[in-house]
């Protein structure tokens, strides 16, 4: 397109643009049919609907704290949890919900021990199992790995753990957080709950021109070349923006066990008391890198699988980023098979 | 024969170019120690603002005798914690009906989560 061509374009292009950023917010995201299965608090555990359910190991489903779980789901074609469903799996989803300040006490200690293990009692319930593959993403993976290390004889017969921050140190978010000037104590007493829009300011900070520009010039490029994948900015733009508030124990507690003090994957995290440690994690285990993960490095995950006491331990490194790596567009065709076929082989009786 | 860019594609390329450079420029920008710092000394002052400013506001909204944020925080934590004991007491009812239908069925292999016990047995987390 030449230079002409581009100025004629440009205003309907404007207007296209401005249209796609105004209305992200219409669109549909974490669409496929569930029922409620349990809730407490602003915690909620969900069944995905199903009439072809073959693997008895039903999986669940947790994600992060900071953004919304949606993005196991993001849209219609492009969903995680759609491709597991036609796969015959039982998928469950344990939504942490959003927190408001009366939840302001609620710690890793609630997430891990109380929240985490009602959701798989809840889920071996509902569907009737003795064992589940439990699937974290992200700070999930952490909470997940917290899990299956505190019971390693618990119901957790496979772990898979997606681009999860575990050794932080000589991370640039621990280049920040973890000295000594940065005083998460007081953060965490003047605000009961972090609002989502700082934590992911600062996580967009890692990668200012990325995130704050050329994503805007990359869509305005694709809109006035008439290549613009509108569905598909406009679920992961609306996800992205979508960010719940960190309550403020969890935070604390989160900032200063993982990044001042990088305790879980020295083993010297303790949760009421009982020490996490990772070496007690029998599980089957696979875990998933993604190599431009700037988020949760890579660096920062690999030392788990020399800590582990599991026999059967498997690790995929994926081209991708932090949430690229099962929510972009090649994850359908590269990352998500890998997954299903690592826990089909272990799903059965 | 050798296809020029036109000066269109070249405009295009160095902007590209460029970006790419600050985008690089910026992430060692953020890297650095000194950042760091910046951005603890930044938060301090928001903090120590944000509490004076909540501070303020929540004995101008006491003095006109009127629920202020704090009260309405407090009362629905302990709503949260009522719930919270609620759910135990649920957790432990499921639990006996479980262990009476295994008694009424003979199968003493039934277990707290309604299913056949499990090889590995959910232990129940401590309060």
């Amino acid at each position: 397109m030449n230079a002409l061509e581009q100025l004629t374009r440009a205003p309907l292009a404007a207007i296209e643009f401005s249209n796609i950023l105004l209305t992200q917010g219409d669109a549909e995201i974490g669409v496929s049919p569930k029922d409620v299965v349990w809730t407490h608090r602003a915690t909620t555990l969900y069944r995905y609907r199903s009439n072809q359910r073959t693997h008895p190991v039903p999986v669940l489903l947790v994600f992060a704290l900071i953004n919304r779980p949606d993005i196991f789901d993001l849209r219609r074609g492009n969903s995680f949890v759609e491709f597991l469903l036609d796969e015959g799996f039982d998928v469950f989803l344990l939504d942490w919900g959003v927190s408001e300040e009366e939840g302001s006490d609620i710690g890793l200690d609630t997430y891990v021990l109380d929240y985490l293990h009602s959701g798989i009692r809840e889920t071996l319930r509902t569907a009737e199992q003795e064992e589940v593959s439990l699937v974290g993403w992200c700070i999930g993976g952490a909470l997940s790995a917290m899990y299956g290390a505190l019971e390693p004889s618990g119901p957790v017969r496979n772990m898979v753990l997606l681009t999860t921050p575990l050794d932080t140190k000589g991370s640039l978010y621990a280049s920040w957080v973890a000295r000594d000037s940065f005083d998460v104590d007081q953060v965490a007493d003047v605000m009961p709950v972090i609002p989502g829009a700082s934590i992911d300011a600062l996580n967009k900070m890692m990668k200012p021109v990325t995130n704050y520009w050329t994503t805007y010039r990359r869509l305005w490029e694709q809109v006035l070349e008439g290549s613009a994948k509108r569905e598909a900015y406009q679920a992961m733009a609306k996800w992205v923006n979508d960010n719940p508030p960190f309550v403020g124990r969890a935070y604390r507690e989160w900032i200063t066990s993982m990044y001042k003090r990088n305790e879980l994957v020295r083993n010297r995290m303790r949760l009421r008391g009982r020490r996490v440690d990772l070496t007690k994690i029998e599980q089957n285990l696979l875990v998933v890198t993604a190599g431009a993960d700037h988020i949760a490095p890579r660096e920062g995950t690999l030392p788990l699988l020399d800590l582990v006491s599991s026999e059967d331990v498997t690790h995929l490194d994926k081209v991708g980023g932090h949430i690229g790596l099962m929510a972009g567009s090649r994850a359908r065709k590269e990352t998500w098979p890998d997954i299903a076929d690592w826990l089909r082989a272990r799903s059965d009786r | 024969m050798n296809s020029r860019p036109s000066p269109t594609e070249e405009v295009k390329r160095l902007y590209e170019e460029a970006e790419s450079r600050t985008a690089k420029a910026m992430e060692g920008l953020v890297a650095r120690d000194s950042f760091g710092e910046l951005l603890a000394k930044v938060t301090e002052n928001v903090m120590s603002l944000t509490k004076i400013g909540n501070e303020a506001m929540d004995m101008a909204v006491r003095n006109l005798r009127v629920a202020g944020r704090q009260d309405i925080v407090r009362l629905g934590r302990q709503l949260a914690r009522t719930e919270d004991k609620l759910e135990l007491v649920l957790q432990e009812v499921e639990q006996l009906q479980d262990q009476l239908r295994a008694s009424q069925d003979g199968d003493p292999s039934s277990d707290a989560t309604g299913s056949k016990a499990p090889a590995r047995k959910t232990a129940r987390s401590s309060q």
